[in-house]
């Protein structure tokens, strides 16, 4: 059954596959410098281990603005995105999975009375100018660079020819590893928390992963793209929308692959925060917008001739129009799909005002006077919760999302025999499974329910206030594990 | 690295030759010239049979040149501008090639205060094409260099045309029949189209070097 939902998500890979690996091979292939068969073989390779490796990066950072719990949903989501896209593509306006499925994702919470994370909407938001704007800079930089070293080294124009051949075969490696690290989250990033893929146990020691099996299938998704449609965007992208010399490509994308590595990269994420520098967000950005800033860079360098000027208001009209369109399209099809096909779209999760919530609430050293509009209430949505309680004006918004997790209704049942079905009881050490053992057939309404008894065990113990790194990774893997948990145990219609 | 460039290196060379085979026939021109006003007449086909060889071999490392640039699909954006380059420089040989040819079948008399007037020419034009020579190594390896010799080719073309027009006056000043005048005048636009033919090489390589420009 997953397949066809999937096919949405798959759709979107293919599109990706076909639309963006000719921006990082168009140039390329339209010179003649490379044949489109060896630039689909780099491509193939390199974006599937981008994804493999550091797909999970800007996935979650996605998952963060909205996590879709239901098939259903995912599907619908990724539709509309794939809608959103084609219609953009057809008025010939540069913009990628990342716009669509950002705004598709928000009318998804909008449609299921979700709350949107807006901190997580400017992070991802304010990436797109910014990774289109450092593209432009990262370009003229190496260009500039380039230049006065070509003056100075006097390389013969045949070696220059090899040497810019090879270049762009390891920058397109690399830039086709970016796309796919970058990207991944785009094409199947909404079904993450709905995947449905078994854990493989491939020989005793490798682990395939469900969510690594669903990059995997999006990653195939994309390469179908590149195999089947993408010779001809690169004839397109090549001829038509920039005309660039090999050499100027390889600069170009070399300044387009460092960005997208640069907001994808989890391993240069932990680098720059374990050297306390200021961290980039891991967002998916779209390839290309930012191939044509740094073709604008290099223009501009250049003194700004021949520079089609209108391609920056498409771009910048593109950063707004395309997740609105992406948000009406996927509130219209959950819409459809709900009540036309009668599929569920999202998990109908409530928040009760009872004893126990109350109590926890005022463990933590809440005022709780003003809830007594809502004690003793179910509310249907965190939506109405969050409109509840600021009337109230008695909570700032830290606390209300803290009262939300509270409130927050998730039946749960300790199953071990679940873990086992799916293949997931390899991910935790076998300590923290003897401890799960021990609350077997227990039932929880609230997920802090059984966060607190299981942290409250050595094995499962969370760092109040970590100090190093090697706390907060502890405390990650943690938190991972408890939500693993919880999608694995929930029992939705056991709400009594 | 060495691998890598194997091929590349192997052209580089065949351009190198064909470069040196054009520059030593221009100097094997000049020399002819002398040979043949000093009336050194066995030497000057000497120089002429070298000439010849120079230009079958020129024609050789251009087709070879040609077939390897497209058979390996090597520099795609600039291969039809390096074609045309060295076409046009191979006329040039051709065009020095036909000149001495012209002098050895018709055997001209040139009258000796023609001398040194005559050299003069035959030395603006043999440098033009020296320059040329110069302008497209540059192209190949030192880009901003290019214009600075496209420059001298120039200097040599108007520099031989100025003294292709006096030499011509000179010819019809002497007392001569008009059909010889005529016949000099012939050999005189030829030792003047040798430079031409190199400024017209330039022409195209100074729009081929701002294409290369990045």
């Amino acid at each position: 059954m997953i397949f066809i939902y999937l096919l949405s998500g798959l759709f979107l890979g293919w599109s990706l596959g076909a639309n963006d690996t000719g921006n990082i091979f168009g140039a390329a292939v339209e010179t003649r410098m490379l044949r489109f068969k060896q630039a689909a073989l780099i491509a193939a390779i390199f974006i599937t281990l981008g994804a493999m490796i550091e797909g999970s990066g800007p996935s979650g950072t996605l998952g963060r603005l909205g996590s879709v719990d239901a098939l259903g949903g995912a599907f619908t989501v990724a539709l509309a995105a794939a809608a959103a896209i084609t219609v953009m593509i057809r008025i010939r306006i540069p913009v990628s999975t990342s716009q669509t499925i950002v705004g598709a994702l928000i009318g998804w919470n909008y449609f299921c009375g979700r709350l949107t994370d807006f901190r997580s909407l400017v992070t991802i938001a304010s990436s797109w100018v910014v990774a289109f704007v450092l593209s432009g800079v990262i370009a003229a930089v190496i260009f500039v660079l380039f230049n006065s070293y070509l003056k100075r080294a006097k390389i013969h124009l045949l070696e220059l020819d090899a040497y810019t051949r090879w270049g762009l075969i390891v920058v397109g490696a690399f830039g086709a590893y970016s796309l796919g690290a970058n990207n991944i989250a785009n094409v199947v990033g909404v079904f993450v928390p709905v995947s449905s893929f078994k854990d493989l146990n491939i020989g005793s020691l490798f682990v395939f992963g469900g969510i690594s099996q669903l990059y995997f299938m999006g990653a195939l998704a994309i390469v179908a793209g590149i195999y089947t449609y993408s010779h001809k965007v690169m004839r397109t992208i090549g001829k038509d929308l920039f005309h660039l010399s090999p050499l100027t490509a390889l600069i170009a994308v070399l300044a387009e692959a460092i960005v997208l590595f640069l907001f994808a990269s989890r391993g240069l994420y932990n680098l720059l925060l374990n050297a306390g520098l200021p961290t980039i967000p891991l967002v998916p950005v779209s390839s290309s917008q930012v191939i044509v800033g740094a073709v604008v860079g290099i223009g501009l360098v250049k003194g700004g001739k021949n520079l089609k000027y209108n391609i920056l208001g498409k771009i910048s009209l593109a950063w707004v129009i395309a997740p609105v369109m992406a948000f009406f399209f996927s509130f219209i099809a959950l819409f459809i799909i709900q009540n036309v096909f009668e599929q569920t779209v999202y998990q109908n999760i409530e928040y009760t005002f009872n004893n126990k919530t109350m109590n926890k609430i005022k463990e933590l050293g809440y005022d709780t006077d003003g809830l007594s509009m809502v004690n003793g209430r179910m509310l249907e949505n965190e939506r109405a919760v969050y409109s509840q309680l600021t009337r109230t004006k008695e909570y700032n918004k830290a606390q209300i999302m803290e009262i939300i997790r509270i409130t927050e209704l998730f039946p749960m049942e300790v199953d071990l025999s679940i873990l086992r079905t799916k293949g997931l009881i390899k991910r935790f050490s076998k300590e923290r499974i003897k401890c799960l053992e021990t609350l077997s057939g227990h039932k929880y309404k609230h997920k802090w329910e059984l966060q607190e008894i299981l942290t409250a065990m050595p094995e499962w113990k969370l760092y109040d206030k970590p100090e190093n790194e090697f706390q907060k990774n502890h405390n990650k893997i943690i938190r991972e594990q408890l939500a693993l948990l919880y999608r694995s145990f929930s029992v939705p219609g056991d709400k009594k | 690295m060495a691998l890598l460039l194997k091929t590349t290196k192997f052209i580089e060379t065949q351009i190198d030759q064909f470069l040196d085979v054009v520059s030593d026939a221009a100097l094997l021109f000049q020399l002819a010239m002398e040979d043949y006003l000093m009336g050194r007449n066995s030497q000057f086909e000497e120089r002429l049979a070298q000439i010849r060889e120079r230009e079958q071999k020129a024609d050789d490392l251009r087709v070879a040149i040609e077939r390897y640039l497209y058979e390996r699909t090597l520099i795609p954006e600039n291969r039809g501008d390096v074609l045309a380059i060295l076409e046009n420089t191979d006329e040039v040989i051709d065009n020095i090639k036909d000149s001495l040819l012209q002098f050895s079948i018709e055997m001209p008399v040139i009258n000796p205060e023609l001398n040194d007037l005559w050299m003069q020419t035959t030395r603006a034009s043999v440098s033009a094409v020296e320059q040329l020579v110069s302008a497209v190594r540059s192209f190949f390896q030192d880009l901003p260099a290019v214009n600075n010799y496209i420059h001298k080719v120039y200097f040599f073309e108007r520099e031989a045309d100025q003294l292709g027009e006096k030499l011509r006056r000179l010819i019809f000043s002497l007392d001569i029949e008009l059909s010889r005048k005529s016949q000099l005048r012939f050999f005189a636009i030829h030792i003047e189209k040798i430079s031409d033919y190199a400024q017209a090489v330039c022409d195209r390589l100074a729009i081929y070097t701002i294409k290369r420009q990045l």
